[in-house]
């Protein structure tokens, strides 16, 4: 098969999307194709912060204006993917007091307003707080849902003509003259070999970028560090906290709906695949946690993940946290390939800013120039995004309710035919309706039953349609089932091991999946 | 106000699960005094099938076709395995017992002659078990080149015709499907509901006319679990006539009907039993062991009784029904505080692949026994003469990946009843050894 773009993007995550839509709406036709499925990278594998910037005055002040700067720009132009939590820099007994003293003065300097909290008011604010806190600052940091933000930004790509492939992996490109001529990917579940001809190609693959870039003959040098997170199974605090100190593991608490998110750690790796949390990593993020907010020790945790921050390496060796989290942007031109660019690096908070410097150079590549309207131009809010939402969810089921219908999943109030519909998106939008990828886009196993259940209804559902292929009926359930668990495994004592029991019980003591066809 | 009573008994049984029930039942039939506290509503996460030994060696998958030959491997390979301290001969006794026990209540449960049978489950796969209800025994007809039709029921969520039958085509010729739209307003979504609708007089017969007029022509038909809760073999019976097919059901995910008959056929047997005491959701509370005493209180809502008895037998399951507890950093038996057999650490307790074959460390973990059942400690010393521990509570017993649960749980429960009534025969006129 053959497509012709303006551009090709690689890389569905939120700087991807983020491009897609802003060449779109510069009046480019775009093609982003993703390997996996949205935000199947670091997008989808952090905490969902829209940095105020403060966490970066120390190492980073240029990332941390910039923060600042953009997450304004985002409240008033995405209101919808954010909800505006406020947050807290705490610092409790034993923490550097240098670090403390010098704090408001570097989040001045890089125009963050950081408001001094009294610890006593701090605990009325927050009352999951310790009651050892020696000292609280007030800034504008807020939660942001990463999934809704890449959905949006692809549907707005989709809704002025341009498209996405998913589960579409680039094998090579064809290069001649200096230019590449076509790129040839893989359609991953009907194994199809695509063309893709393209004016200019953009390297969005965050944490894969070196390989992505290797296709091409670019050597791309970077380090991958792994942060860990734990979803709490409610939410703790109102706002999001952060650890008033340097950088650590275990130091930042963002709510996100109605759960919160602890983490993370910085450990390097070697490749950016198959990243997950040990328990080891799990308990020092708790250990760490509890000394700011006590009840964490005993919370109950019902998920962790990891995602893996792309750093291009300058060399050195200190901890990775120092290498800077801004973004790089590499135009591959000096390097003999005319038509290809890098992007990779930087932050969520950032991505729409990312994204505007990536297709300014993009659009001077094909000599066309068109400013950036993204700064002011609203994201428009549509239905395929609200499902990703816990609290807008059982606001929507109530209307879908008339239509006498049943629960996929009794935990989170997933209704059949939400389902239904989140089918159509995914098909509208180039995606494979199949476990997986319904589960990214609803609250499907993400409540407390880790899936057992609606797992096996939504197969069940899927199988009564017409349009899911059953011979996958099991290897779907599989997957799914192990990538939750990968999420799972780390964190199974008390009551989140009660469940994970009754999992084994029902897909392995009674359906015997184990013993059928290959493990995943 | 909380109400007070006394009782005294020979047998304290804590835990109303499989093993549970067992051992009371046992108990009752050798005449022993008998009290039993727990939630018995763990039925409804039982498949209702008896399981003797499925898979052996687990790392490689091997589904067996008889108990026995797996039998001879696992008690080299795992010397404390329950089974390994009875002999296969006595699992299938206690079965023996536990089936008679049944059947006096209207339950009817069979074997077949040639070993393990494998049951087509609601996600399509085979299981091998070796003693399954008279309802689902048909489903061995399977292979025998029969044309074989699957229904499934619109609205009842979690059981899928046409994924059973994706299962089954790997194997066998596709079977036909059929989806039966209810005419009924009444919410079938909840299998409990719809299992009760099958014993309305004139509802198997509107299924019938439904699979009739659908021109399918097949010889056997599977459904859902969900063929009437009391009276299921009579409602399947009812059901084969009209349609003039062989029919089997079909186990799915849990709330499970032939659980819920299982829990109801104990319930019933049992309360005909005045020797019994069923204390439903008690929770046991401050045990003290003397030498030849137990003293338990169970509490429940506004009755607290005060137990004196000569034996416990504690059969309170596992993580689920909190037999046993998980910190963060170690596994802890909650009521007497026994010691438990655990992996280390908890970076051994799970592997990385939730579908392992050879199984999650965690699940070996549990209590562990001399060849009676009763606690040890880590000297390997019985910690009291009269205290026994019976069904998945027990360690290095790995019943979801060995297919073993039910046999382990009657196996430990009528060891450990027999041993006491050896002992303590109560006419004999001495409670002591």
């Amino acid at each position: 098969m053959n497509m012709e773009t303006d551009i090709l993007i690689i890389g569905g995550g939120v700087t991807g999307t983020g491009i897609a839509r802003d060449l779109t709406l510069r009046g480019f036709n775009v093609i982003l194709v993703e390997k996996k499925d949205l935000n199947a990278g670091a997008s989808g594998g952090n905490h969902g912060l829209l940095h105020s910037g403060a966490r970066y005055i120390h190492s980073d002040p240029e990332a941390a204006k910039e923060c600042q700067q953009e997450q304004k720009i985002l409240k008033k132009l995405a209101g919808h993917c954010i909800e505006e939590t406020g947050g807290l820099f705490v610092a409790v007994k034993g923490d550097e007091l240098n670090y403390i003293q010098d704090f408001p003065m570097l989040c001045e300097k890089s125009g963050i307003e950081a408001k001094a909290v009294d610890p006593g008011k701090a605990l009325e604010m927050e009352p999951a707080l310790s009651k050892d806190i020696i000292a609280a600052y007030q800034v504008n940091d807020a939660s942001i849902n990463p999934f809704k933000l890449s959905i949006e930004n692809m549907n707005s790509a989709i809704a002025s003509g341009s498209s996405c492939l998913m589960h579409t992996k680039i094998e090579n490109f064809k290069i001649e003259n200096k230019k590449i001529i076509y790129a040839v990917a893989r359609d991953e579940t009907g194994g199809k070999t695509i063309k893709i001809r393209a004016k200019a190609y953009i390297n969005a693959s965050g944490a894969w970028a070196k390989k992505v870039a290797a296709m091409a003959g670019i050597t791309v040098n970077m380090v991958f560090s792994m942060g860990s997170l734990l979803v709490t199974d409610k939410r703790v605090t109102r706002r999001v906290i952060n650890r008033l100190r340097v950088p650590a593991d275990g130091d930042i608490l963002v709510p996100g709906g109605v759960v919160s998110i602890l983490g993370t750690t910085s450990i390097r790796i070697k490749e950016p695949d198959r990243a997950y949390p040990s328990v080891d990593e799990v308990d020092r993020i708790i250990e760490q946690g509890e000394q700011m907010i006590p009840a964490l020790k005993e919370s109950r945790y019902i998920r962790a993940y990891s995602g893996v921050r792309p750093l291009v390496s300058m060399g050195g060796d200190g901890d990775d946290r120092d290498v800077s989290r801004g973004f790089t942007l590499l135009d591959h031109e000096k390097e003999g390939v005319k038509n290809f660019i890098t992007i990779t690096g930087g932050k969520l908070s950032t991505y729409r800013l990312m994204a505007e410097k990536t297709s300014d150079i993009a659009c001077r590549k094909l000599g066309i120039r068109k400013k950036c309207i993204t700064a002011i131009t609203p994201l428009p809010s549509t239905i395929d995004g609200e499902w990703s939402e816990p609290a807008v969810f059982s606001e929507k089921s109530n209307d879908l309710e008339t239509l006498q219908d049943s629960y996929l999943c009794e935990c989170e109030m997933v209704p059949e035919k939400a389902v239904h519909r989140v089918i159509d998106a995914i098909k509208n939008s180039g995606g494979c309706p199949g476990l997986e990828s319904i589960a990214l886009r609803t609250r499907i196993g993400k409540g407390t039953c880790q899936g057992t259940y609606c797992s096996s209804r939504v197969i069940s559902y899927l199988c009564s349609r017409d349009d899911y292929r059953t011979d996958n009926t099991l290897k779907d359930l599989k997957r799914f089932l192990n990538e939750r668990w990968k999420g799972e495994h780390s964190l199974l004592w008390d009551q989140t091991l009660v469940h994970s029991s009754l999992k084994e019980m029902i897909h392995c003591g009674l359906f015997c999946l184990e013993t059928e066809g290959e493990s995943y | 106000m909380i109400q007070k009573q006394k009782i005294s008994c020979n047998v304290m049984i804590i835990g109303a699960g499989f093993a549970g029930m067992t051992a009371c039942a046992r108990a009752s039939e050798l005449g022993l005094k008998t009290v039993i506290a727990g939630n018995s509503s763990q039925f409804y996460f039982t498949s209702g099938l008896f399981d003797l030994l499925g898979v052996y060696p687990p790392a490689e998958g091997n589904v067996l076709k008889t108990p026995e030959e797996g039998y001879v491997i696992l008690k080299k390979e795992l010397p404390d395995h329950p089974y390994s301290k009875t002999g296969l001969k006595q699992v299938q006794n206690s079965f023996e017992f536990i089936t008679r026990f049944l059947k006096s209540a209207g339950l009817e449960y069979r074997s077949s002659s040639s070993g393990n049978i494998s049951v087509l489950t609601g996600a399509g796969t085979f299981k091998p078990s070796f003693l399954v209800p008279e309802t689902i025994k048909k489903c061995q007809m399977i292979n025998q080149g029969r044309k074989l039709l699957i229904i499934d029921f619109k609205g009842l969520n979690g059981f899928s015709a046409k994924q059973v039958a994706a299962g089954l085509k790997k194997k066998y010729a596709a079977p036909h499907t059929l989806s039966i739209k209810l005419s009924t307003q009444k919410d079938v979504r909840a299998p409990v509901h719809l299992a009760s609708m099958f014993e309305n007089s004139d509802f198997p017969e509107q299924i019938a006319r439904k699979i009739s007029s659908s021109g399918f022509k097949a010889d056997i038909l599977g459904m859902p679990a969900v063929c009437g809760i009391n009276r299921s073999l009579d409602v399947l019976r009812k059901l084969e006539k009209k349609t003039n097919l062989e029919i089997f059901e079909i186990p799915m995910m849990p709330p499970s009907i032939p659980g819920l008959r299982l829990k109801n056929a104990f319930e019933k047997q049992l309360s005909k039993i005045n020797r019994v005491w069923f204390l439903n959701q008690a929770k046991i509370e401050s045990p003290v062991m003397n030498e030849n005493k137990f003293i338990l209180n169970a509490v429940n809502q506004n009755m607290v009784t005060r137990i004196e008895a000569d034996c416990v037998i504690l059969a309170s399951g596992r993580f689920q029904s909190k037999g046993l507890f998980a910190h963060r950093k170690k596994i802890f038996e909650p009521l007497f505080n026994l010691p438990v057999y655990q992996p280390e650490h908890r970076n051994l307790w799970h592997h990385r692949n939730f579908f392992e074959k050879k199984g999650h460390m965690i699940n070996s973990a549990g209590i562990e026994t001399d060849n009676l059942f009763r606690p040890v400690d880590s000297y390997g010393s019985v910690i009291h003469k009269n205290l026994y521990a019976a069904g998945a509570i027990l360690a290095h017993n790995d019943w979801t990946r060995l297919k073993s649960g039910s046999g382990v749980s009657v196996v430990s429960a009528c060891t450990a009843v027999n041993d006491f009534y050896n002992r303590h025969k109560p006419n004999s006129g001495s409670s002591s050894e």
